[in-house]
């Protein structure tokens, strides 16, 4: 065998492995919109976050804003917003709905795409961020029960939320 | 015959004297968990009650003379006994070719390596702690050596400390290893009957897009004949880029190391070292999770 066939057959191996796969995608954001506030629309927000609003709210929520969230002002009080976190190799697609308030009323996991951790999808585990606003630590093994197994998607799901009541404290207030 | 001159003066054959690698030595072999390296472990664990099947496939190639290319494939099957503590068990195989290498005869042959077995315990979580820590228990029987694929009868046992630190969200990740080896039985394809090691490695990494880890790693090891530090036998640093790509069931990790730096104490050049080990080491990991 010839050098480049010796180092090219690997990389070769690892590019011919890459094919694109399909997402699971759970809820879309109507679906997510619908489960948290049964029987309201949601109207777009008309805002957009300005550059020192995503710099408030990076430093009070600790976690950076690598895509604008999707926001909804919602019938009747509340707003619901469309987010997404880092999974270990993938996003984490999550929706949370807050009420006129502030306050979480409930949060959807969307998408989810990585081998473990799913189990951040379960009622059990998304009940405990109900009522939580930015006044909260929000924090895994603080005021949020972390999922053996699930560390990083509990983590990264956690900072998720901090992140969105940051931004209702800072711009939807 | 220069380079082995000690040990032709006990009389042991040339063909034993180039077989002196250890199947867990210079290019550790049994594997845990995803692997963001080829050669570098991290201090992650499976959850309980996930299996993971994992083939791994190295190339070592290239010494100071002749042509030698030596596969090792490992079969390996893990499972996670708890969320911090997992158990797994390899097959090794090897496939041997070389031509007119120094000190080892012409060979192209497949070998039934041996059968290894690890146990890892996570004792802190990298996603949740200041960093991660795991402690890693690698044991194996092996039937043929790395070099030459030679008949030997080998036990070994090599404990293994793991550190992890992530940053910027899980996006960079570092890690370090450090362990041991004692290994019996090495003859008669090496010429001493046991051998101590010392090993590590470390390797940074960054995802610098989704499913795609791109780092660097590199690994180390030393050897001491009959468990004697007055008796030092090669040291060999490996150092290489290592492309990580991952889906939600598989993942898939390559990796290139260059010896950077070797010395052999019966070898007269003192920046490689070419007795047990080589010139490159390509490693090819494919992981399924269940």
């Amino acid at each position: 065998m010839s050098d480049w066939k010796t180092f090219a057959l690997p990389a070769a191996l690892v590019l011919s492995t890459s094919a694109p796969c399909f997402a699971n995608v759970y809820l879309t954001a109507d679906q997510a919109q619908k489960l948290i506030f049964p029987g309201a629309s949601g109207t777009p927000w008309a805002g957009k976050l300005t550059e020192a609003q995503k710099k408030a709210i990076e430093k009070a929520s600790d976690l950076r804003i690598r895509k604008d969230p999707q926001i909804w002002q919602v019938s009747g009080g509340g707003w619901f917003i469309v987010d997404e976190v880092l999974g270990k190799h993938e996003y984490i697609t999550f929706a949370v709905g807050l009420t006129a308030g502030g306050a979480v009323k409930q949060i959807e996991i969307m998408e989810y795409r990585e081998s473990y951790g799913s189990e951040v999808r379960g009622d059990k585990w998304r009940a405990q961020f109900v009522g939580k606003t930015a006044k909260d630590p929000l924090r895994l093994d603080q005021d949020v029960k972390n999922i053996s197994g699930a560390t990083l998607s509990s983590r990264h799901v956690t900072e998720g939320v901090r992140r969105a009541c940051a931004l209702y404290d800072i711009a939807l207030k | 015959m220069e380079k082995f001159s000690a040990f032709n003066h006990f009389a042991v054959p040339s063909l034993g004297l180039a077989a002196l690698a250890s199947f867990a030595g210079a290019v550790p072999s049994a594997h845990a968990d995803e692997n963001l390296f080829g050669f570098v472990r991290g201090a992650e664990t499976l959850p309980q009650g996930h299996f993971d099947f994992y083939q791994t496939l190295t190339l070592r190639t290239s010494k100071d003379v002749g042509v030698y290319r030596g596969w090792d494939s490992d079969t390996e099957l893990e499972y996670g006994f708890t969320d911090k503590f997992q158990a797994s068990i390899a097959l090794a195989n090897r496939y041997i070719y070389n031509r007119g290498v120094e000190d080892l005869p012409d060979a192209n042959h497949f070998t039934f390596g041996g059968v290894e077995t690890t146990m890892k315990y996570r004792l802190l979580s990298p996603f949740k702690d200041p960093v991660g820590l795991a402690v890693r228990l690698e044991s194996g029987w092996l039937l043929h050596d790395e070099v030459g694929g030679l008949l030997e009868h080998e036990m070994y046992l090599a404990p293994e400390v793991i550190l992890q630190k992530n940053f910027f969200d899980d996006t960079l990740v570092t890690e370090l290893n450090y362990g041991v080896e004692w290994a019996w039985g090495k003859d008669p394809a090496e010429q001493y009957y046991k051998e101590f090691a010392m090993q590590g490695g470390a390797g940074v990494t960054y995802r610098f897009a989704p499913n795609w880890f791109l780092g660097v790693e590199g690994h180390v090891r030393s050897e001491w004949p009959m468990f004697n530090f007055g008796n030092f036998e090669h040291v060999v640093v490996y150092a290489g880029p290592a492309l990580h790509y991952a889906r939600e069931r598989w993942w898939v990790t390559l990796s290139y190391n260059y010896q950077v730096y070797g010395h052999g104490v019966d070898e007269i050049a003192r920046s490689q070292t070419f007795a047990e080990e080589t010139r490159h080491e390509i490693r090819f990991k494919v992981g399924f999770n269940f």
